[in-house]
Parts: C-alpha cells; structure tokens; sequence
C-alpha cells in the first residue's frame, strides 16, 4: 500500500442544528474510505466541507468532487468534460469518458444528457483530475444496472494512486467499493473499520440499524444457475443471487435475521444453503440475541431468547444454518 | 384637420425628410448612449457576477446601495457630474463639461447599477445544484463568473439591455452636463424638449417615434434571442 495520507477533519453546525463531525483519517494513498449512514445524518455536509463548497474553504489537500447531482452547464458534453482541467487531465478524463462509454456523446448538448449520462461524464472529470483527493457523493445513485459494473472499475481505477471519500447510504455501494467504512449517525462517525467488522460486529445498536445487515463474506464463484450463483466462501458453498461468472470475485451480504437456526439437521427445509457450525458466541443484540457462528467463515444469525431456550444451544456445542438463497445477494468487486 | 392629425402628418414629412441635422441628433445619441452602456456593461457585469456569486463581508450593503442607484434620478447624476466637471470643481481642469464625454461619462453612472444590479440578480436565479457544481469545479475567479454568465446569459442580455433602455431615454443627466448644444451636444431627448418647448409638436413627434424604434429593435433582438434559447432548450 502506498504512503499514509490525512484526511482532515470537518466540525460543521448546520442551520438545522446538527453537529457534523469527521475525521481526520489516516490512510494509505491509493485506499477508498466510503462514509456510509442512514439519510439525513451528515454525510453530504462532511464531503462538501471537505471539498471547499462550505464553511471555511480550502484545505491542504487538492480536491476533485462529484456532487450527488452534477450539473451540466450550457455547452457540449466536451466543453463540460474539460471544465476546470488541464491538458493532461483532459487526456485521463477522455480516457475516463471511454471507460464509462460516455465518449460518444461528447459532442452532443450536455443539457440534454439523461440523469446517468451526466453522473458518468461527470465522473470522468472529477477522476480525470490529478487532485489527492477524490470526493465522490452517491456515484452510483442515477447509474442503471447495466452500467454499474463499468462505473465501479472506472472509480476502483481512478482513485488508485490517491485517496477517495465515497458517500453513500447503498450496502452493495459498500460491499463493491470501500476498503475502510465509517458509519456515521446523526453527524458523527459511530464506527471506522473494513467492511466485514462493520457489518458483522456493529458496535452498537445505532450502528447496526444503519448498517441493518450482518454478514458480508468474500468468495469466488464456482458455479452459474440464474437468477442464482454459487460462491465458494473459504470452503463454505453459498448460493446466493448473482449474475457474476465463475471465477468472479465477489461479496456476499445477507442479514442476520434471514438466518434460520437448528440444532440438528433434521426438518424439511426449501432453503438452497444448508450449514453446520460451531456456535461461538452468543450476544444480546437489542430485544434479540445474535449468534456467532463458525461455519468455515463466520456468520451471525439472529434469534429471539426464547428460540435460544427452545433450542437448548450453547456456546462451542454444534449448530445448523439454513438460509434461501434469495435472501442472499452476490456483489461483483471490481478487478485490482 | 385635428389638432393631433396635424402633429402627425407634421411628424411624417419631418421623417420623411430625414435631413443631415436629425442624422447627427441620431448619431450622437446612438455614440453616446451606446458608448456609455459599453462602459456601464464592462464595470457594472462583473461588479454584478461578484455580487451575485462570491460571499463577503458587506455584500447585503453593496446589494442595497446598487439596487438604490438602479432608482436614482438621471437629473441627480447630471448635477453630480456638473458639479465635478465645473471650472473650478475638482475635475474642472479636464475642461470636459458640454462635450459628449461629459455625456457619456453622467450616462455610464446610471447604466453602471442597472448592470449590476440585474446581472447580480440574474446569477442569483442559478439552481442549488449548479452553484454547488460552480464550486466544486475549483475554478479562477474570473472562470467562474465567466461561466456562470454565460449560464444566465438570457438574464445577462436583458440587464445590458436595460443599462442602454435607461440611458437612451434620459434626459436630464445629458441637458444638464451636455447643455443640448446644436450640433454639438444635442441628442434625440433633449431634442424632443426642445421641439416641444417651442412647439413645435410634429418634429418633436418625429424624434419620439424614432426613440421608440431603437428601444423596440434593441429589447425586440434580445427577446427573440431569449426565445429562440428558451425553444432550444
């Protein structure tokens, strides 16, 4: 990894009152750090105080951001693209363009560029930017289907030798993008981590209903049978929803309620994932209790107390799981 | 015949006879309120894209004091520019009272808020979104207000147009610093004055109907301008 950067800190009262508090960080150059949190706790307003457009501007970082809603200003798509670059930017921003196939419609009006259009064209040229850091707000927010995998390589590529700040409130965005996720709730950071602890170990309530999820693991697809793939999970098989093909690299994200929990494998069951483990821990998680178990890689599941007493488990004593597949969901990780 | 009917067949044989004294009444008053809107557009735009776009201490005060100098009586700036320009007032020695510098100069000091004031208003009307999107792009100074003007062009065009829909259709600054000198200082309003003063009603007529042509060709050109915008858009 490359050399330590800071991302500074940010304090900002907004007129509503809230108190908008982030970083600083420390990072290694080349790392994405996504701030993730539920609608309306801060985010957008940490970014753009980080990028200058409010409060007290200019930092010792040189900034490039994409607003969650680009503007385009009167003029072609080429004229937009350049805005702001210089002549080798405007090179790695026509490349950029390419990659995001948005360079077609350079020459057209940029006013009449849809929604996705524009965030892609936009994209190109905040990327474009030699700027240390990269500040991006929602990216994914009006990309369609078909082109998310495309929009998630181009930022994997593009914030390679800098640091970026990605602002979402998506879990796939999440899963695909970050290397350190911090949670933020009512304006400031509950949690900074990798992906896997923020998800499966919340540290507190707030956080995991931010995060409302509990299991995120990293596989390989092994096998194809749409709507399903099948991910080889650190020996564990997971069949989950996915388009990727075999040999992809993926995460896998499910919540931990959708787990169901046995104390042996007898019972009929439809679900497609079927795993025995060890029951490592047991955890009081709010009115419920969140089971941790190590089933190859380790899952949480989530249960009611009175489940735990019927089922007469206890820590280090066997466990089965079962999970639908459908309630699984496979997410591509763009190619390093 | 009428009293009025008699004004205007008065007015159209002045017009028809278009003689070289109305040619030079038409020429300066196009020289010098053109030339005093140019002065105005050059100092008044960019005074107006600061206002209208950076934030500063002061600018709800600067706002005030342009928005009250867009009102200000023409007659008032007239005096202002005699008093200065007087022979032994603190400009006297440029020696350029009822000259049509002197003209251009009191017209330029009215067009300089009506230029200011409504681009500052016309950059104002940008959306959240694109003024956040002006500040992302870490431009210049001057790039930013370059292209946030070119943005609300239309709302720019009309602010130029009213800088120079002001000064052609004053009278009092021009009377008072030029002196309405035939020949000499003499443009199409205080020519008007003049006519009508002596009563001579048809030529003065003539000289209205030929205002109101300029003010109709130039606000005519930026409305069609802003419609042909408006259906491309």
């Amino acid at each position: 990894m490359g050399d330590p950067v800071t991302i500074p800190g940010v304090q900002h009262r907004l007129p509503t009152g809230l108190e908008v508090s982030f970083g600083p960080f420390d990072i290694s150059r080349g790392q994405r750090l996504v701030l993730f949190g539920p609608n309306g706790s801060g985010k957008t307003t940490a970014l753009r105080v980080l990028a200058g457009t409010m409060g007290s501007a200019g930092g010792p970082l040189h900034t490039a951001y994409l607003p969650q809603r680009p503007y385009m200003f009167r003029g072609s798509g080429r004229h937009n693209l350049t805005l702001g670059l210089s002549g080798r930017e405007v090179e790695q921003a026509e490349d950029l363009a390419r990659d995001l196939r948005i360079f077609d419609k350079l020459p057209e009006p940029a006013q009449r560029l849809s929604g996705g259009e524009r965030q892609r064209l936009a994209l190109a040229r905040v990327l474009g930017s030699d700027a240390d850091l990269v500040l991006l707000d929602e990216p994914l927010a009006a990309i369609d289907v078909r082109n998310r995998d495309i929009v998630t390589s181009a930022i994997a590529k593009g914030a390679r030798n800098r640091v970026a700040v990605i602002v979402t409130h998506d879990r796939d965005v999440v899963a695909t993008l970050a290397d350190q996720v911090a949670v933020m709730v009512e304006g400031a950071v509950r949690q900074v981590g990798s992906v896997g602890e923020v998800f499966s170990l919340p540290s507190d309530n707030e956080v995991a209903l931010a995060v409302g999820l509990g299991n995120v693991v990293s596989g390989v697809v092994v096998a194809a049978d749409p709507p399903l793939v099948e991910v080889d999970v650190a020996g564990l098989r997971v069949w989950a929803l996915g388009s990727q093909s075999p040999g992809s690299e993926v995460k896998v994200l499910f919540g931990a309620e959708t787990v169901t929990v046995a104390a042996d494998g007898q019972g009929l069951t439809s679900a497609r994932n079927v795993w025995s483990g060890r029951l490592d821990a047991v955890r009081p998680m709010g009115r419920l209790v969140e089971l941790l178990v190590d089933a190859g890689p380790q899952i949480a599941a989530l249960i009611t107390p009175g489940s735990l007493d019927a089922l007469d488990l206890h820590e280090g004593g066997s466990v089965v799981l079962s999970l639908k597949a459908t309630a699984a969901r496979a997410v591509s990780v763009p190619g390093s | 015949m009428s009293f009025l009917g008699e004004v205007l067949s008065e007015a159209l044989s002045v017009l028809a006879n278009f003689g070289p004294e109305l040619r030079k009444v038409l020429w300066l008053t196009l020289l010098v309120s053109g030339l005093a809107t140019f002065i105005g557009v050059l100092l008044g735009v960019p005074f107006g894209l600061w206002l209208g776009l950076d934030r500063f201490r002061g600018r709800g005060l600067l706002l005030t004091l342009v928005n009250a100098g867009m009102g200000i009586p023409p007659v008032l700036a007239g005096l202002l520019l005699l008093l200065l320009l007087w022979s032994e007032g603190p400009l006297g020695s440029l020696g350029g009272l009822f000259t049509p510098w002197a003209m251009v100069a009191a017209q330029a000091l009215l067009a300089i808020p009506i230029a200011a004031g409504l681009t500052a208003a016309a950059v104002r009307g940008l959306s959240s979104d694109a003024r956040e999107q002006l500040d992302a792009l870490g431009l210049s100074r001057p790039r930013r207000w370059w292209l946030a003007g070119v943005e609300m062009w239309p709302g720019v065009a009309a602010a130029i147009a009213a800088a120079f829909g002001r000064v052609v259709s004053e009278v009092g600054a021009v009377l008072v610093v030029g002196g309405n000198i035939k020949g000499e200082t003499r443009v199409l309003t205080t020519a008007i004055v003049q006519e009508a003063r002596q009563a001579r009603f048809g030529a003065a007529v003539a000289l209205g109907v030929i205002l109101l042509l300029m003010a109709v060709i130039v606000n005519g050109a930026i409305t069609w301008l802003q419609l042909r915008e408006a259906a491309d858009g």
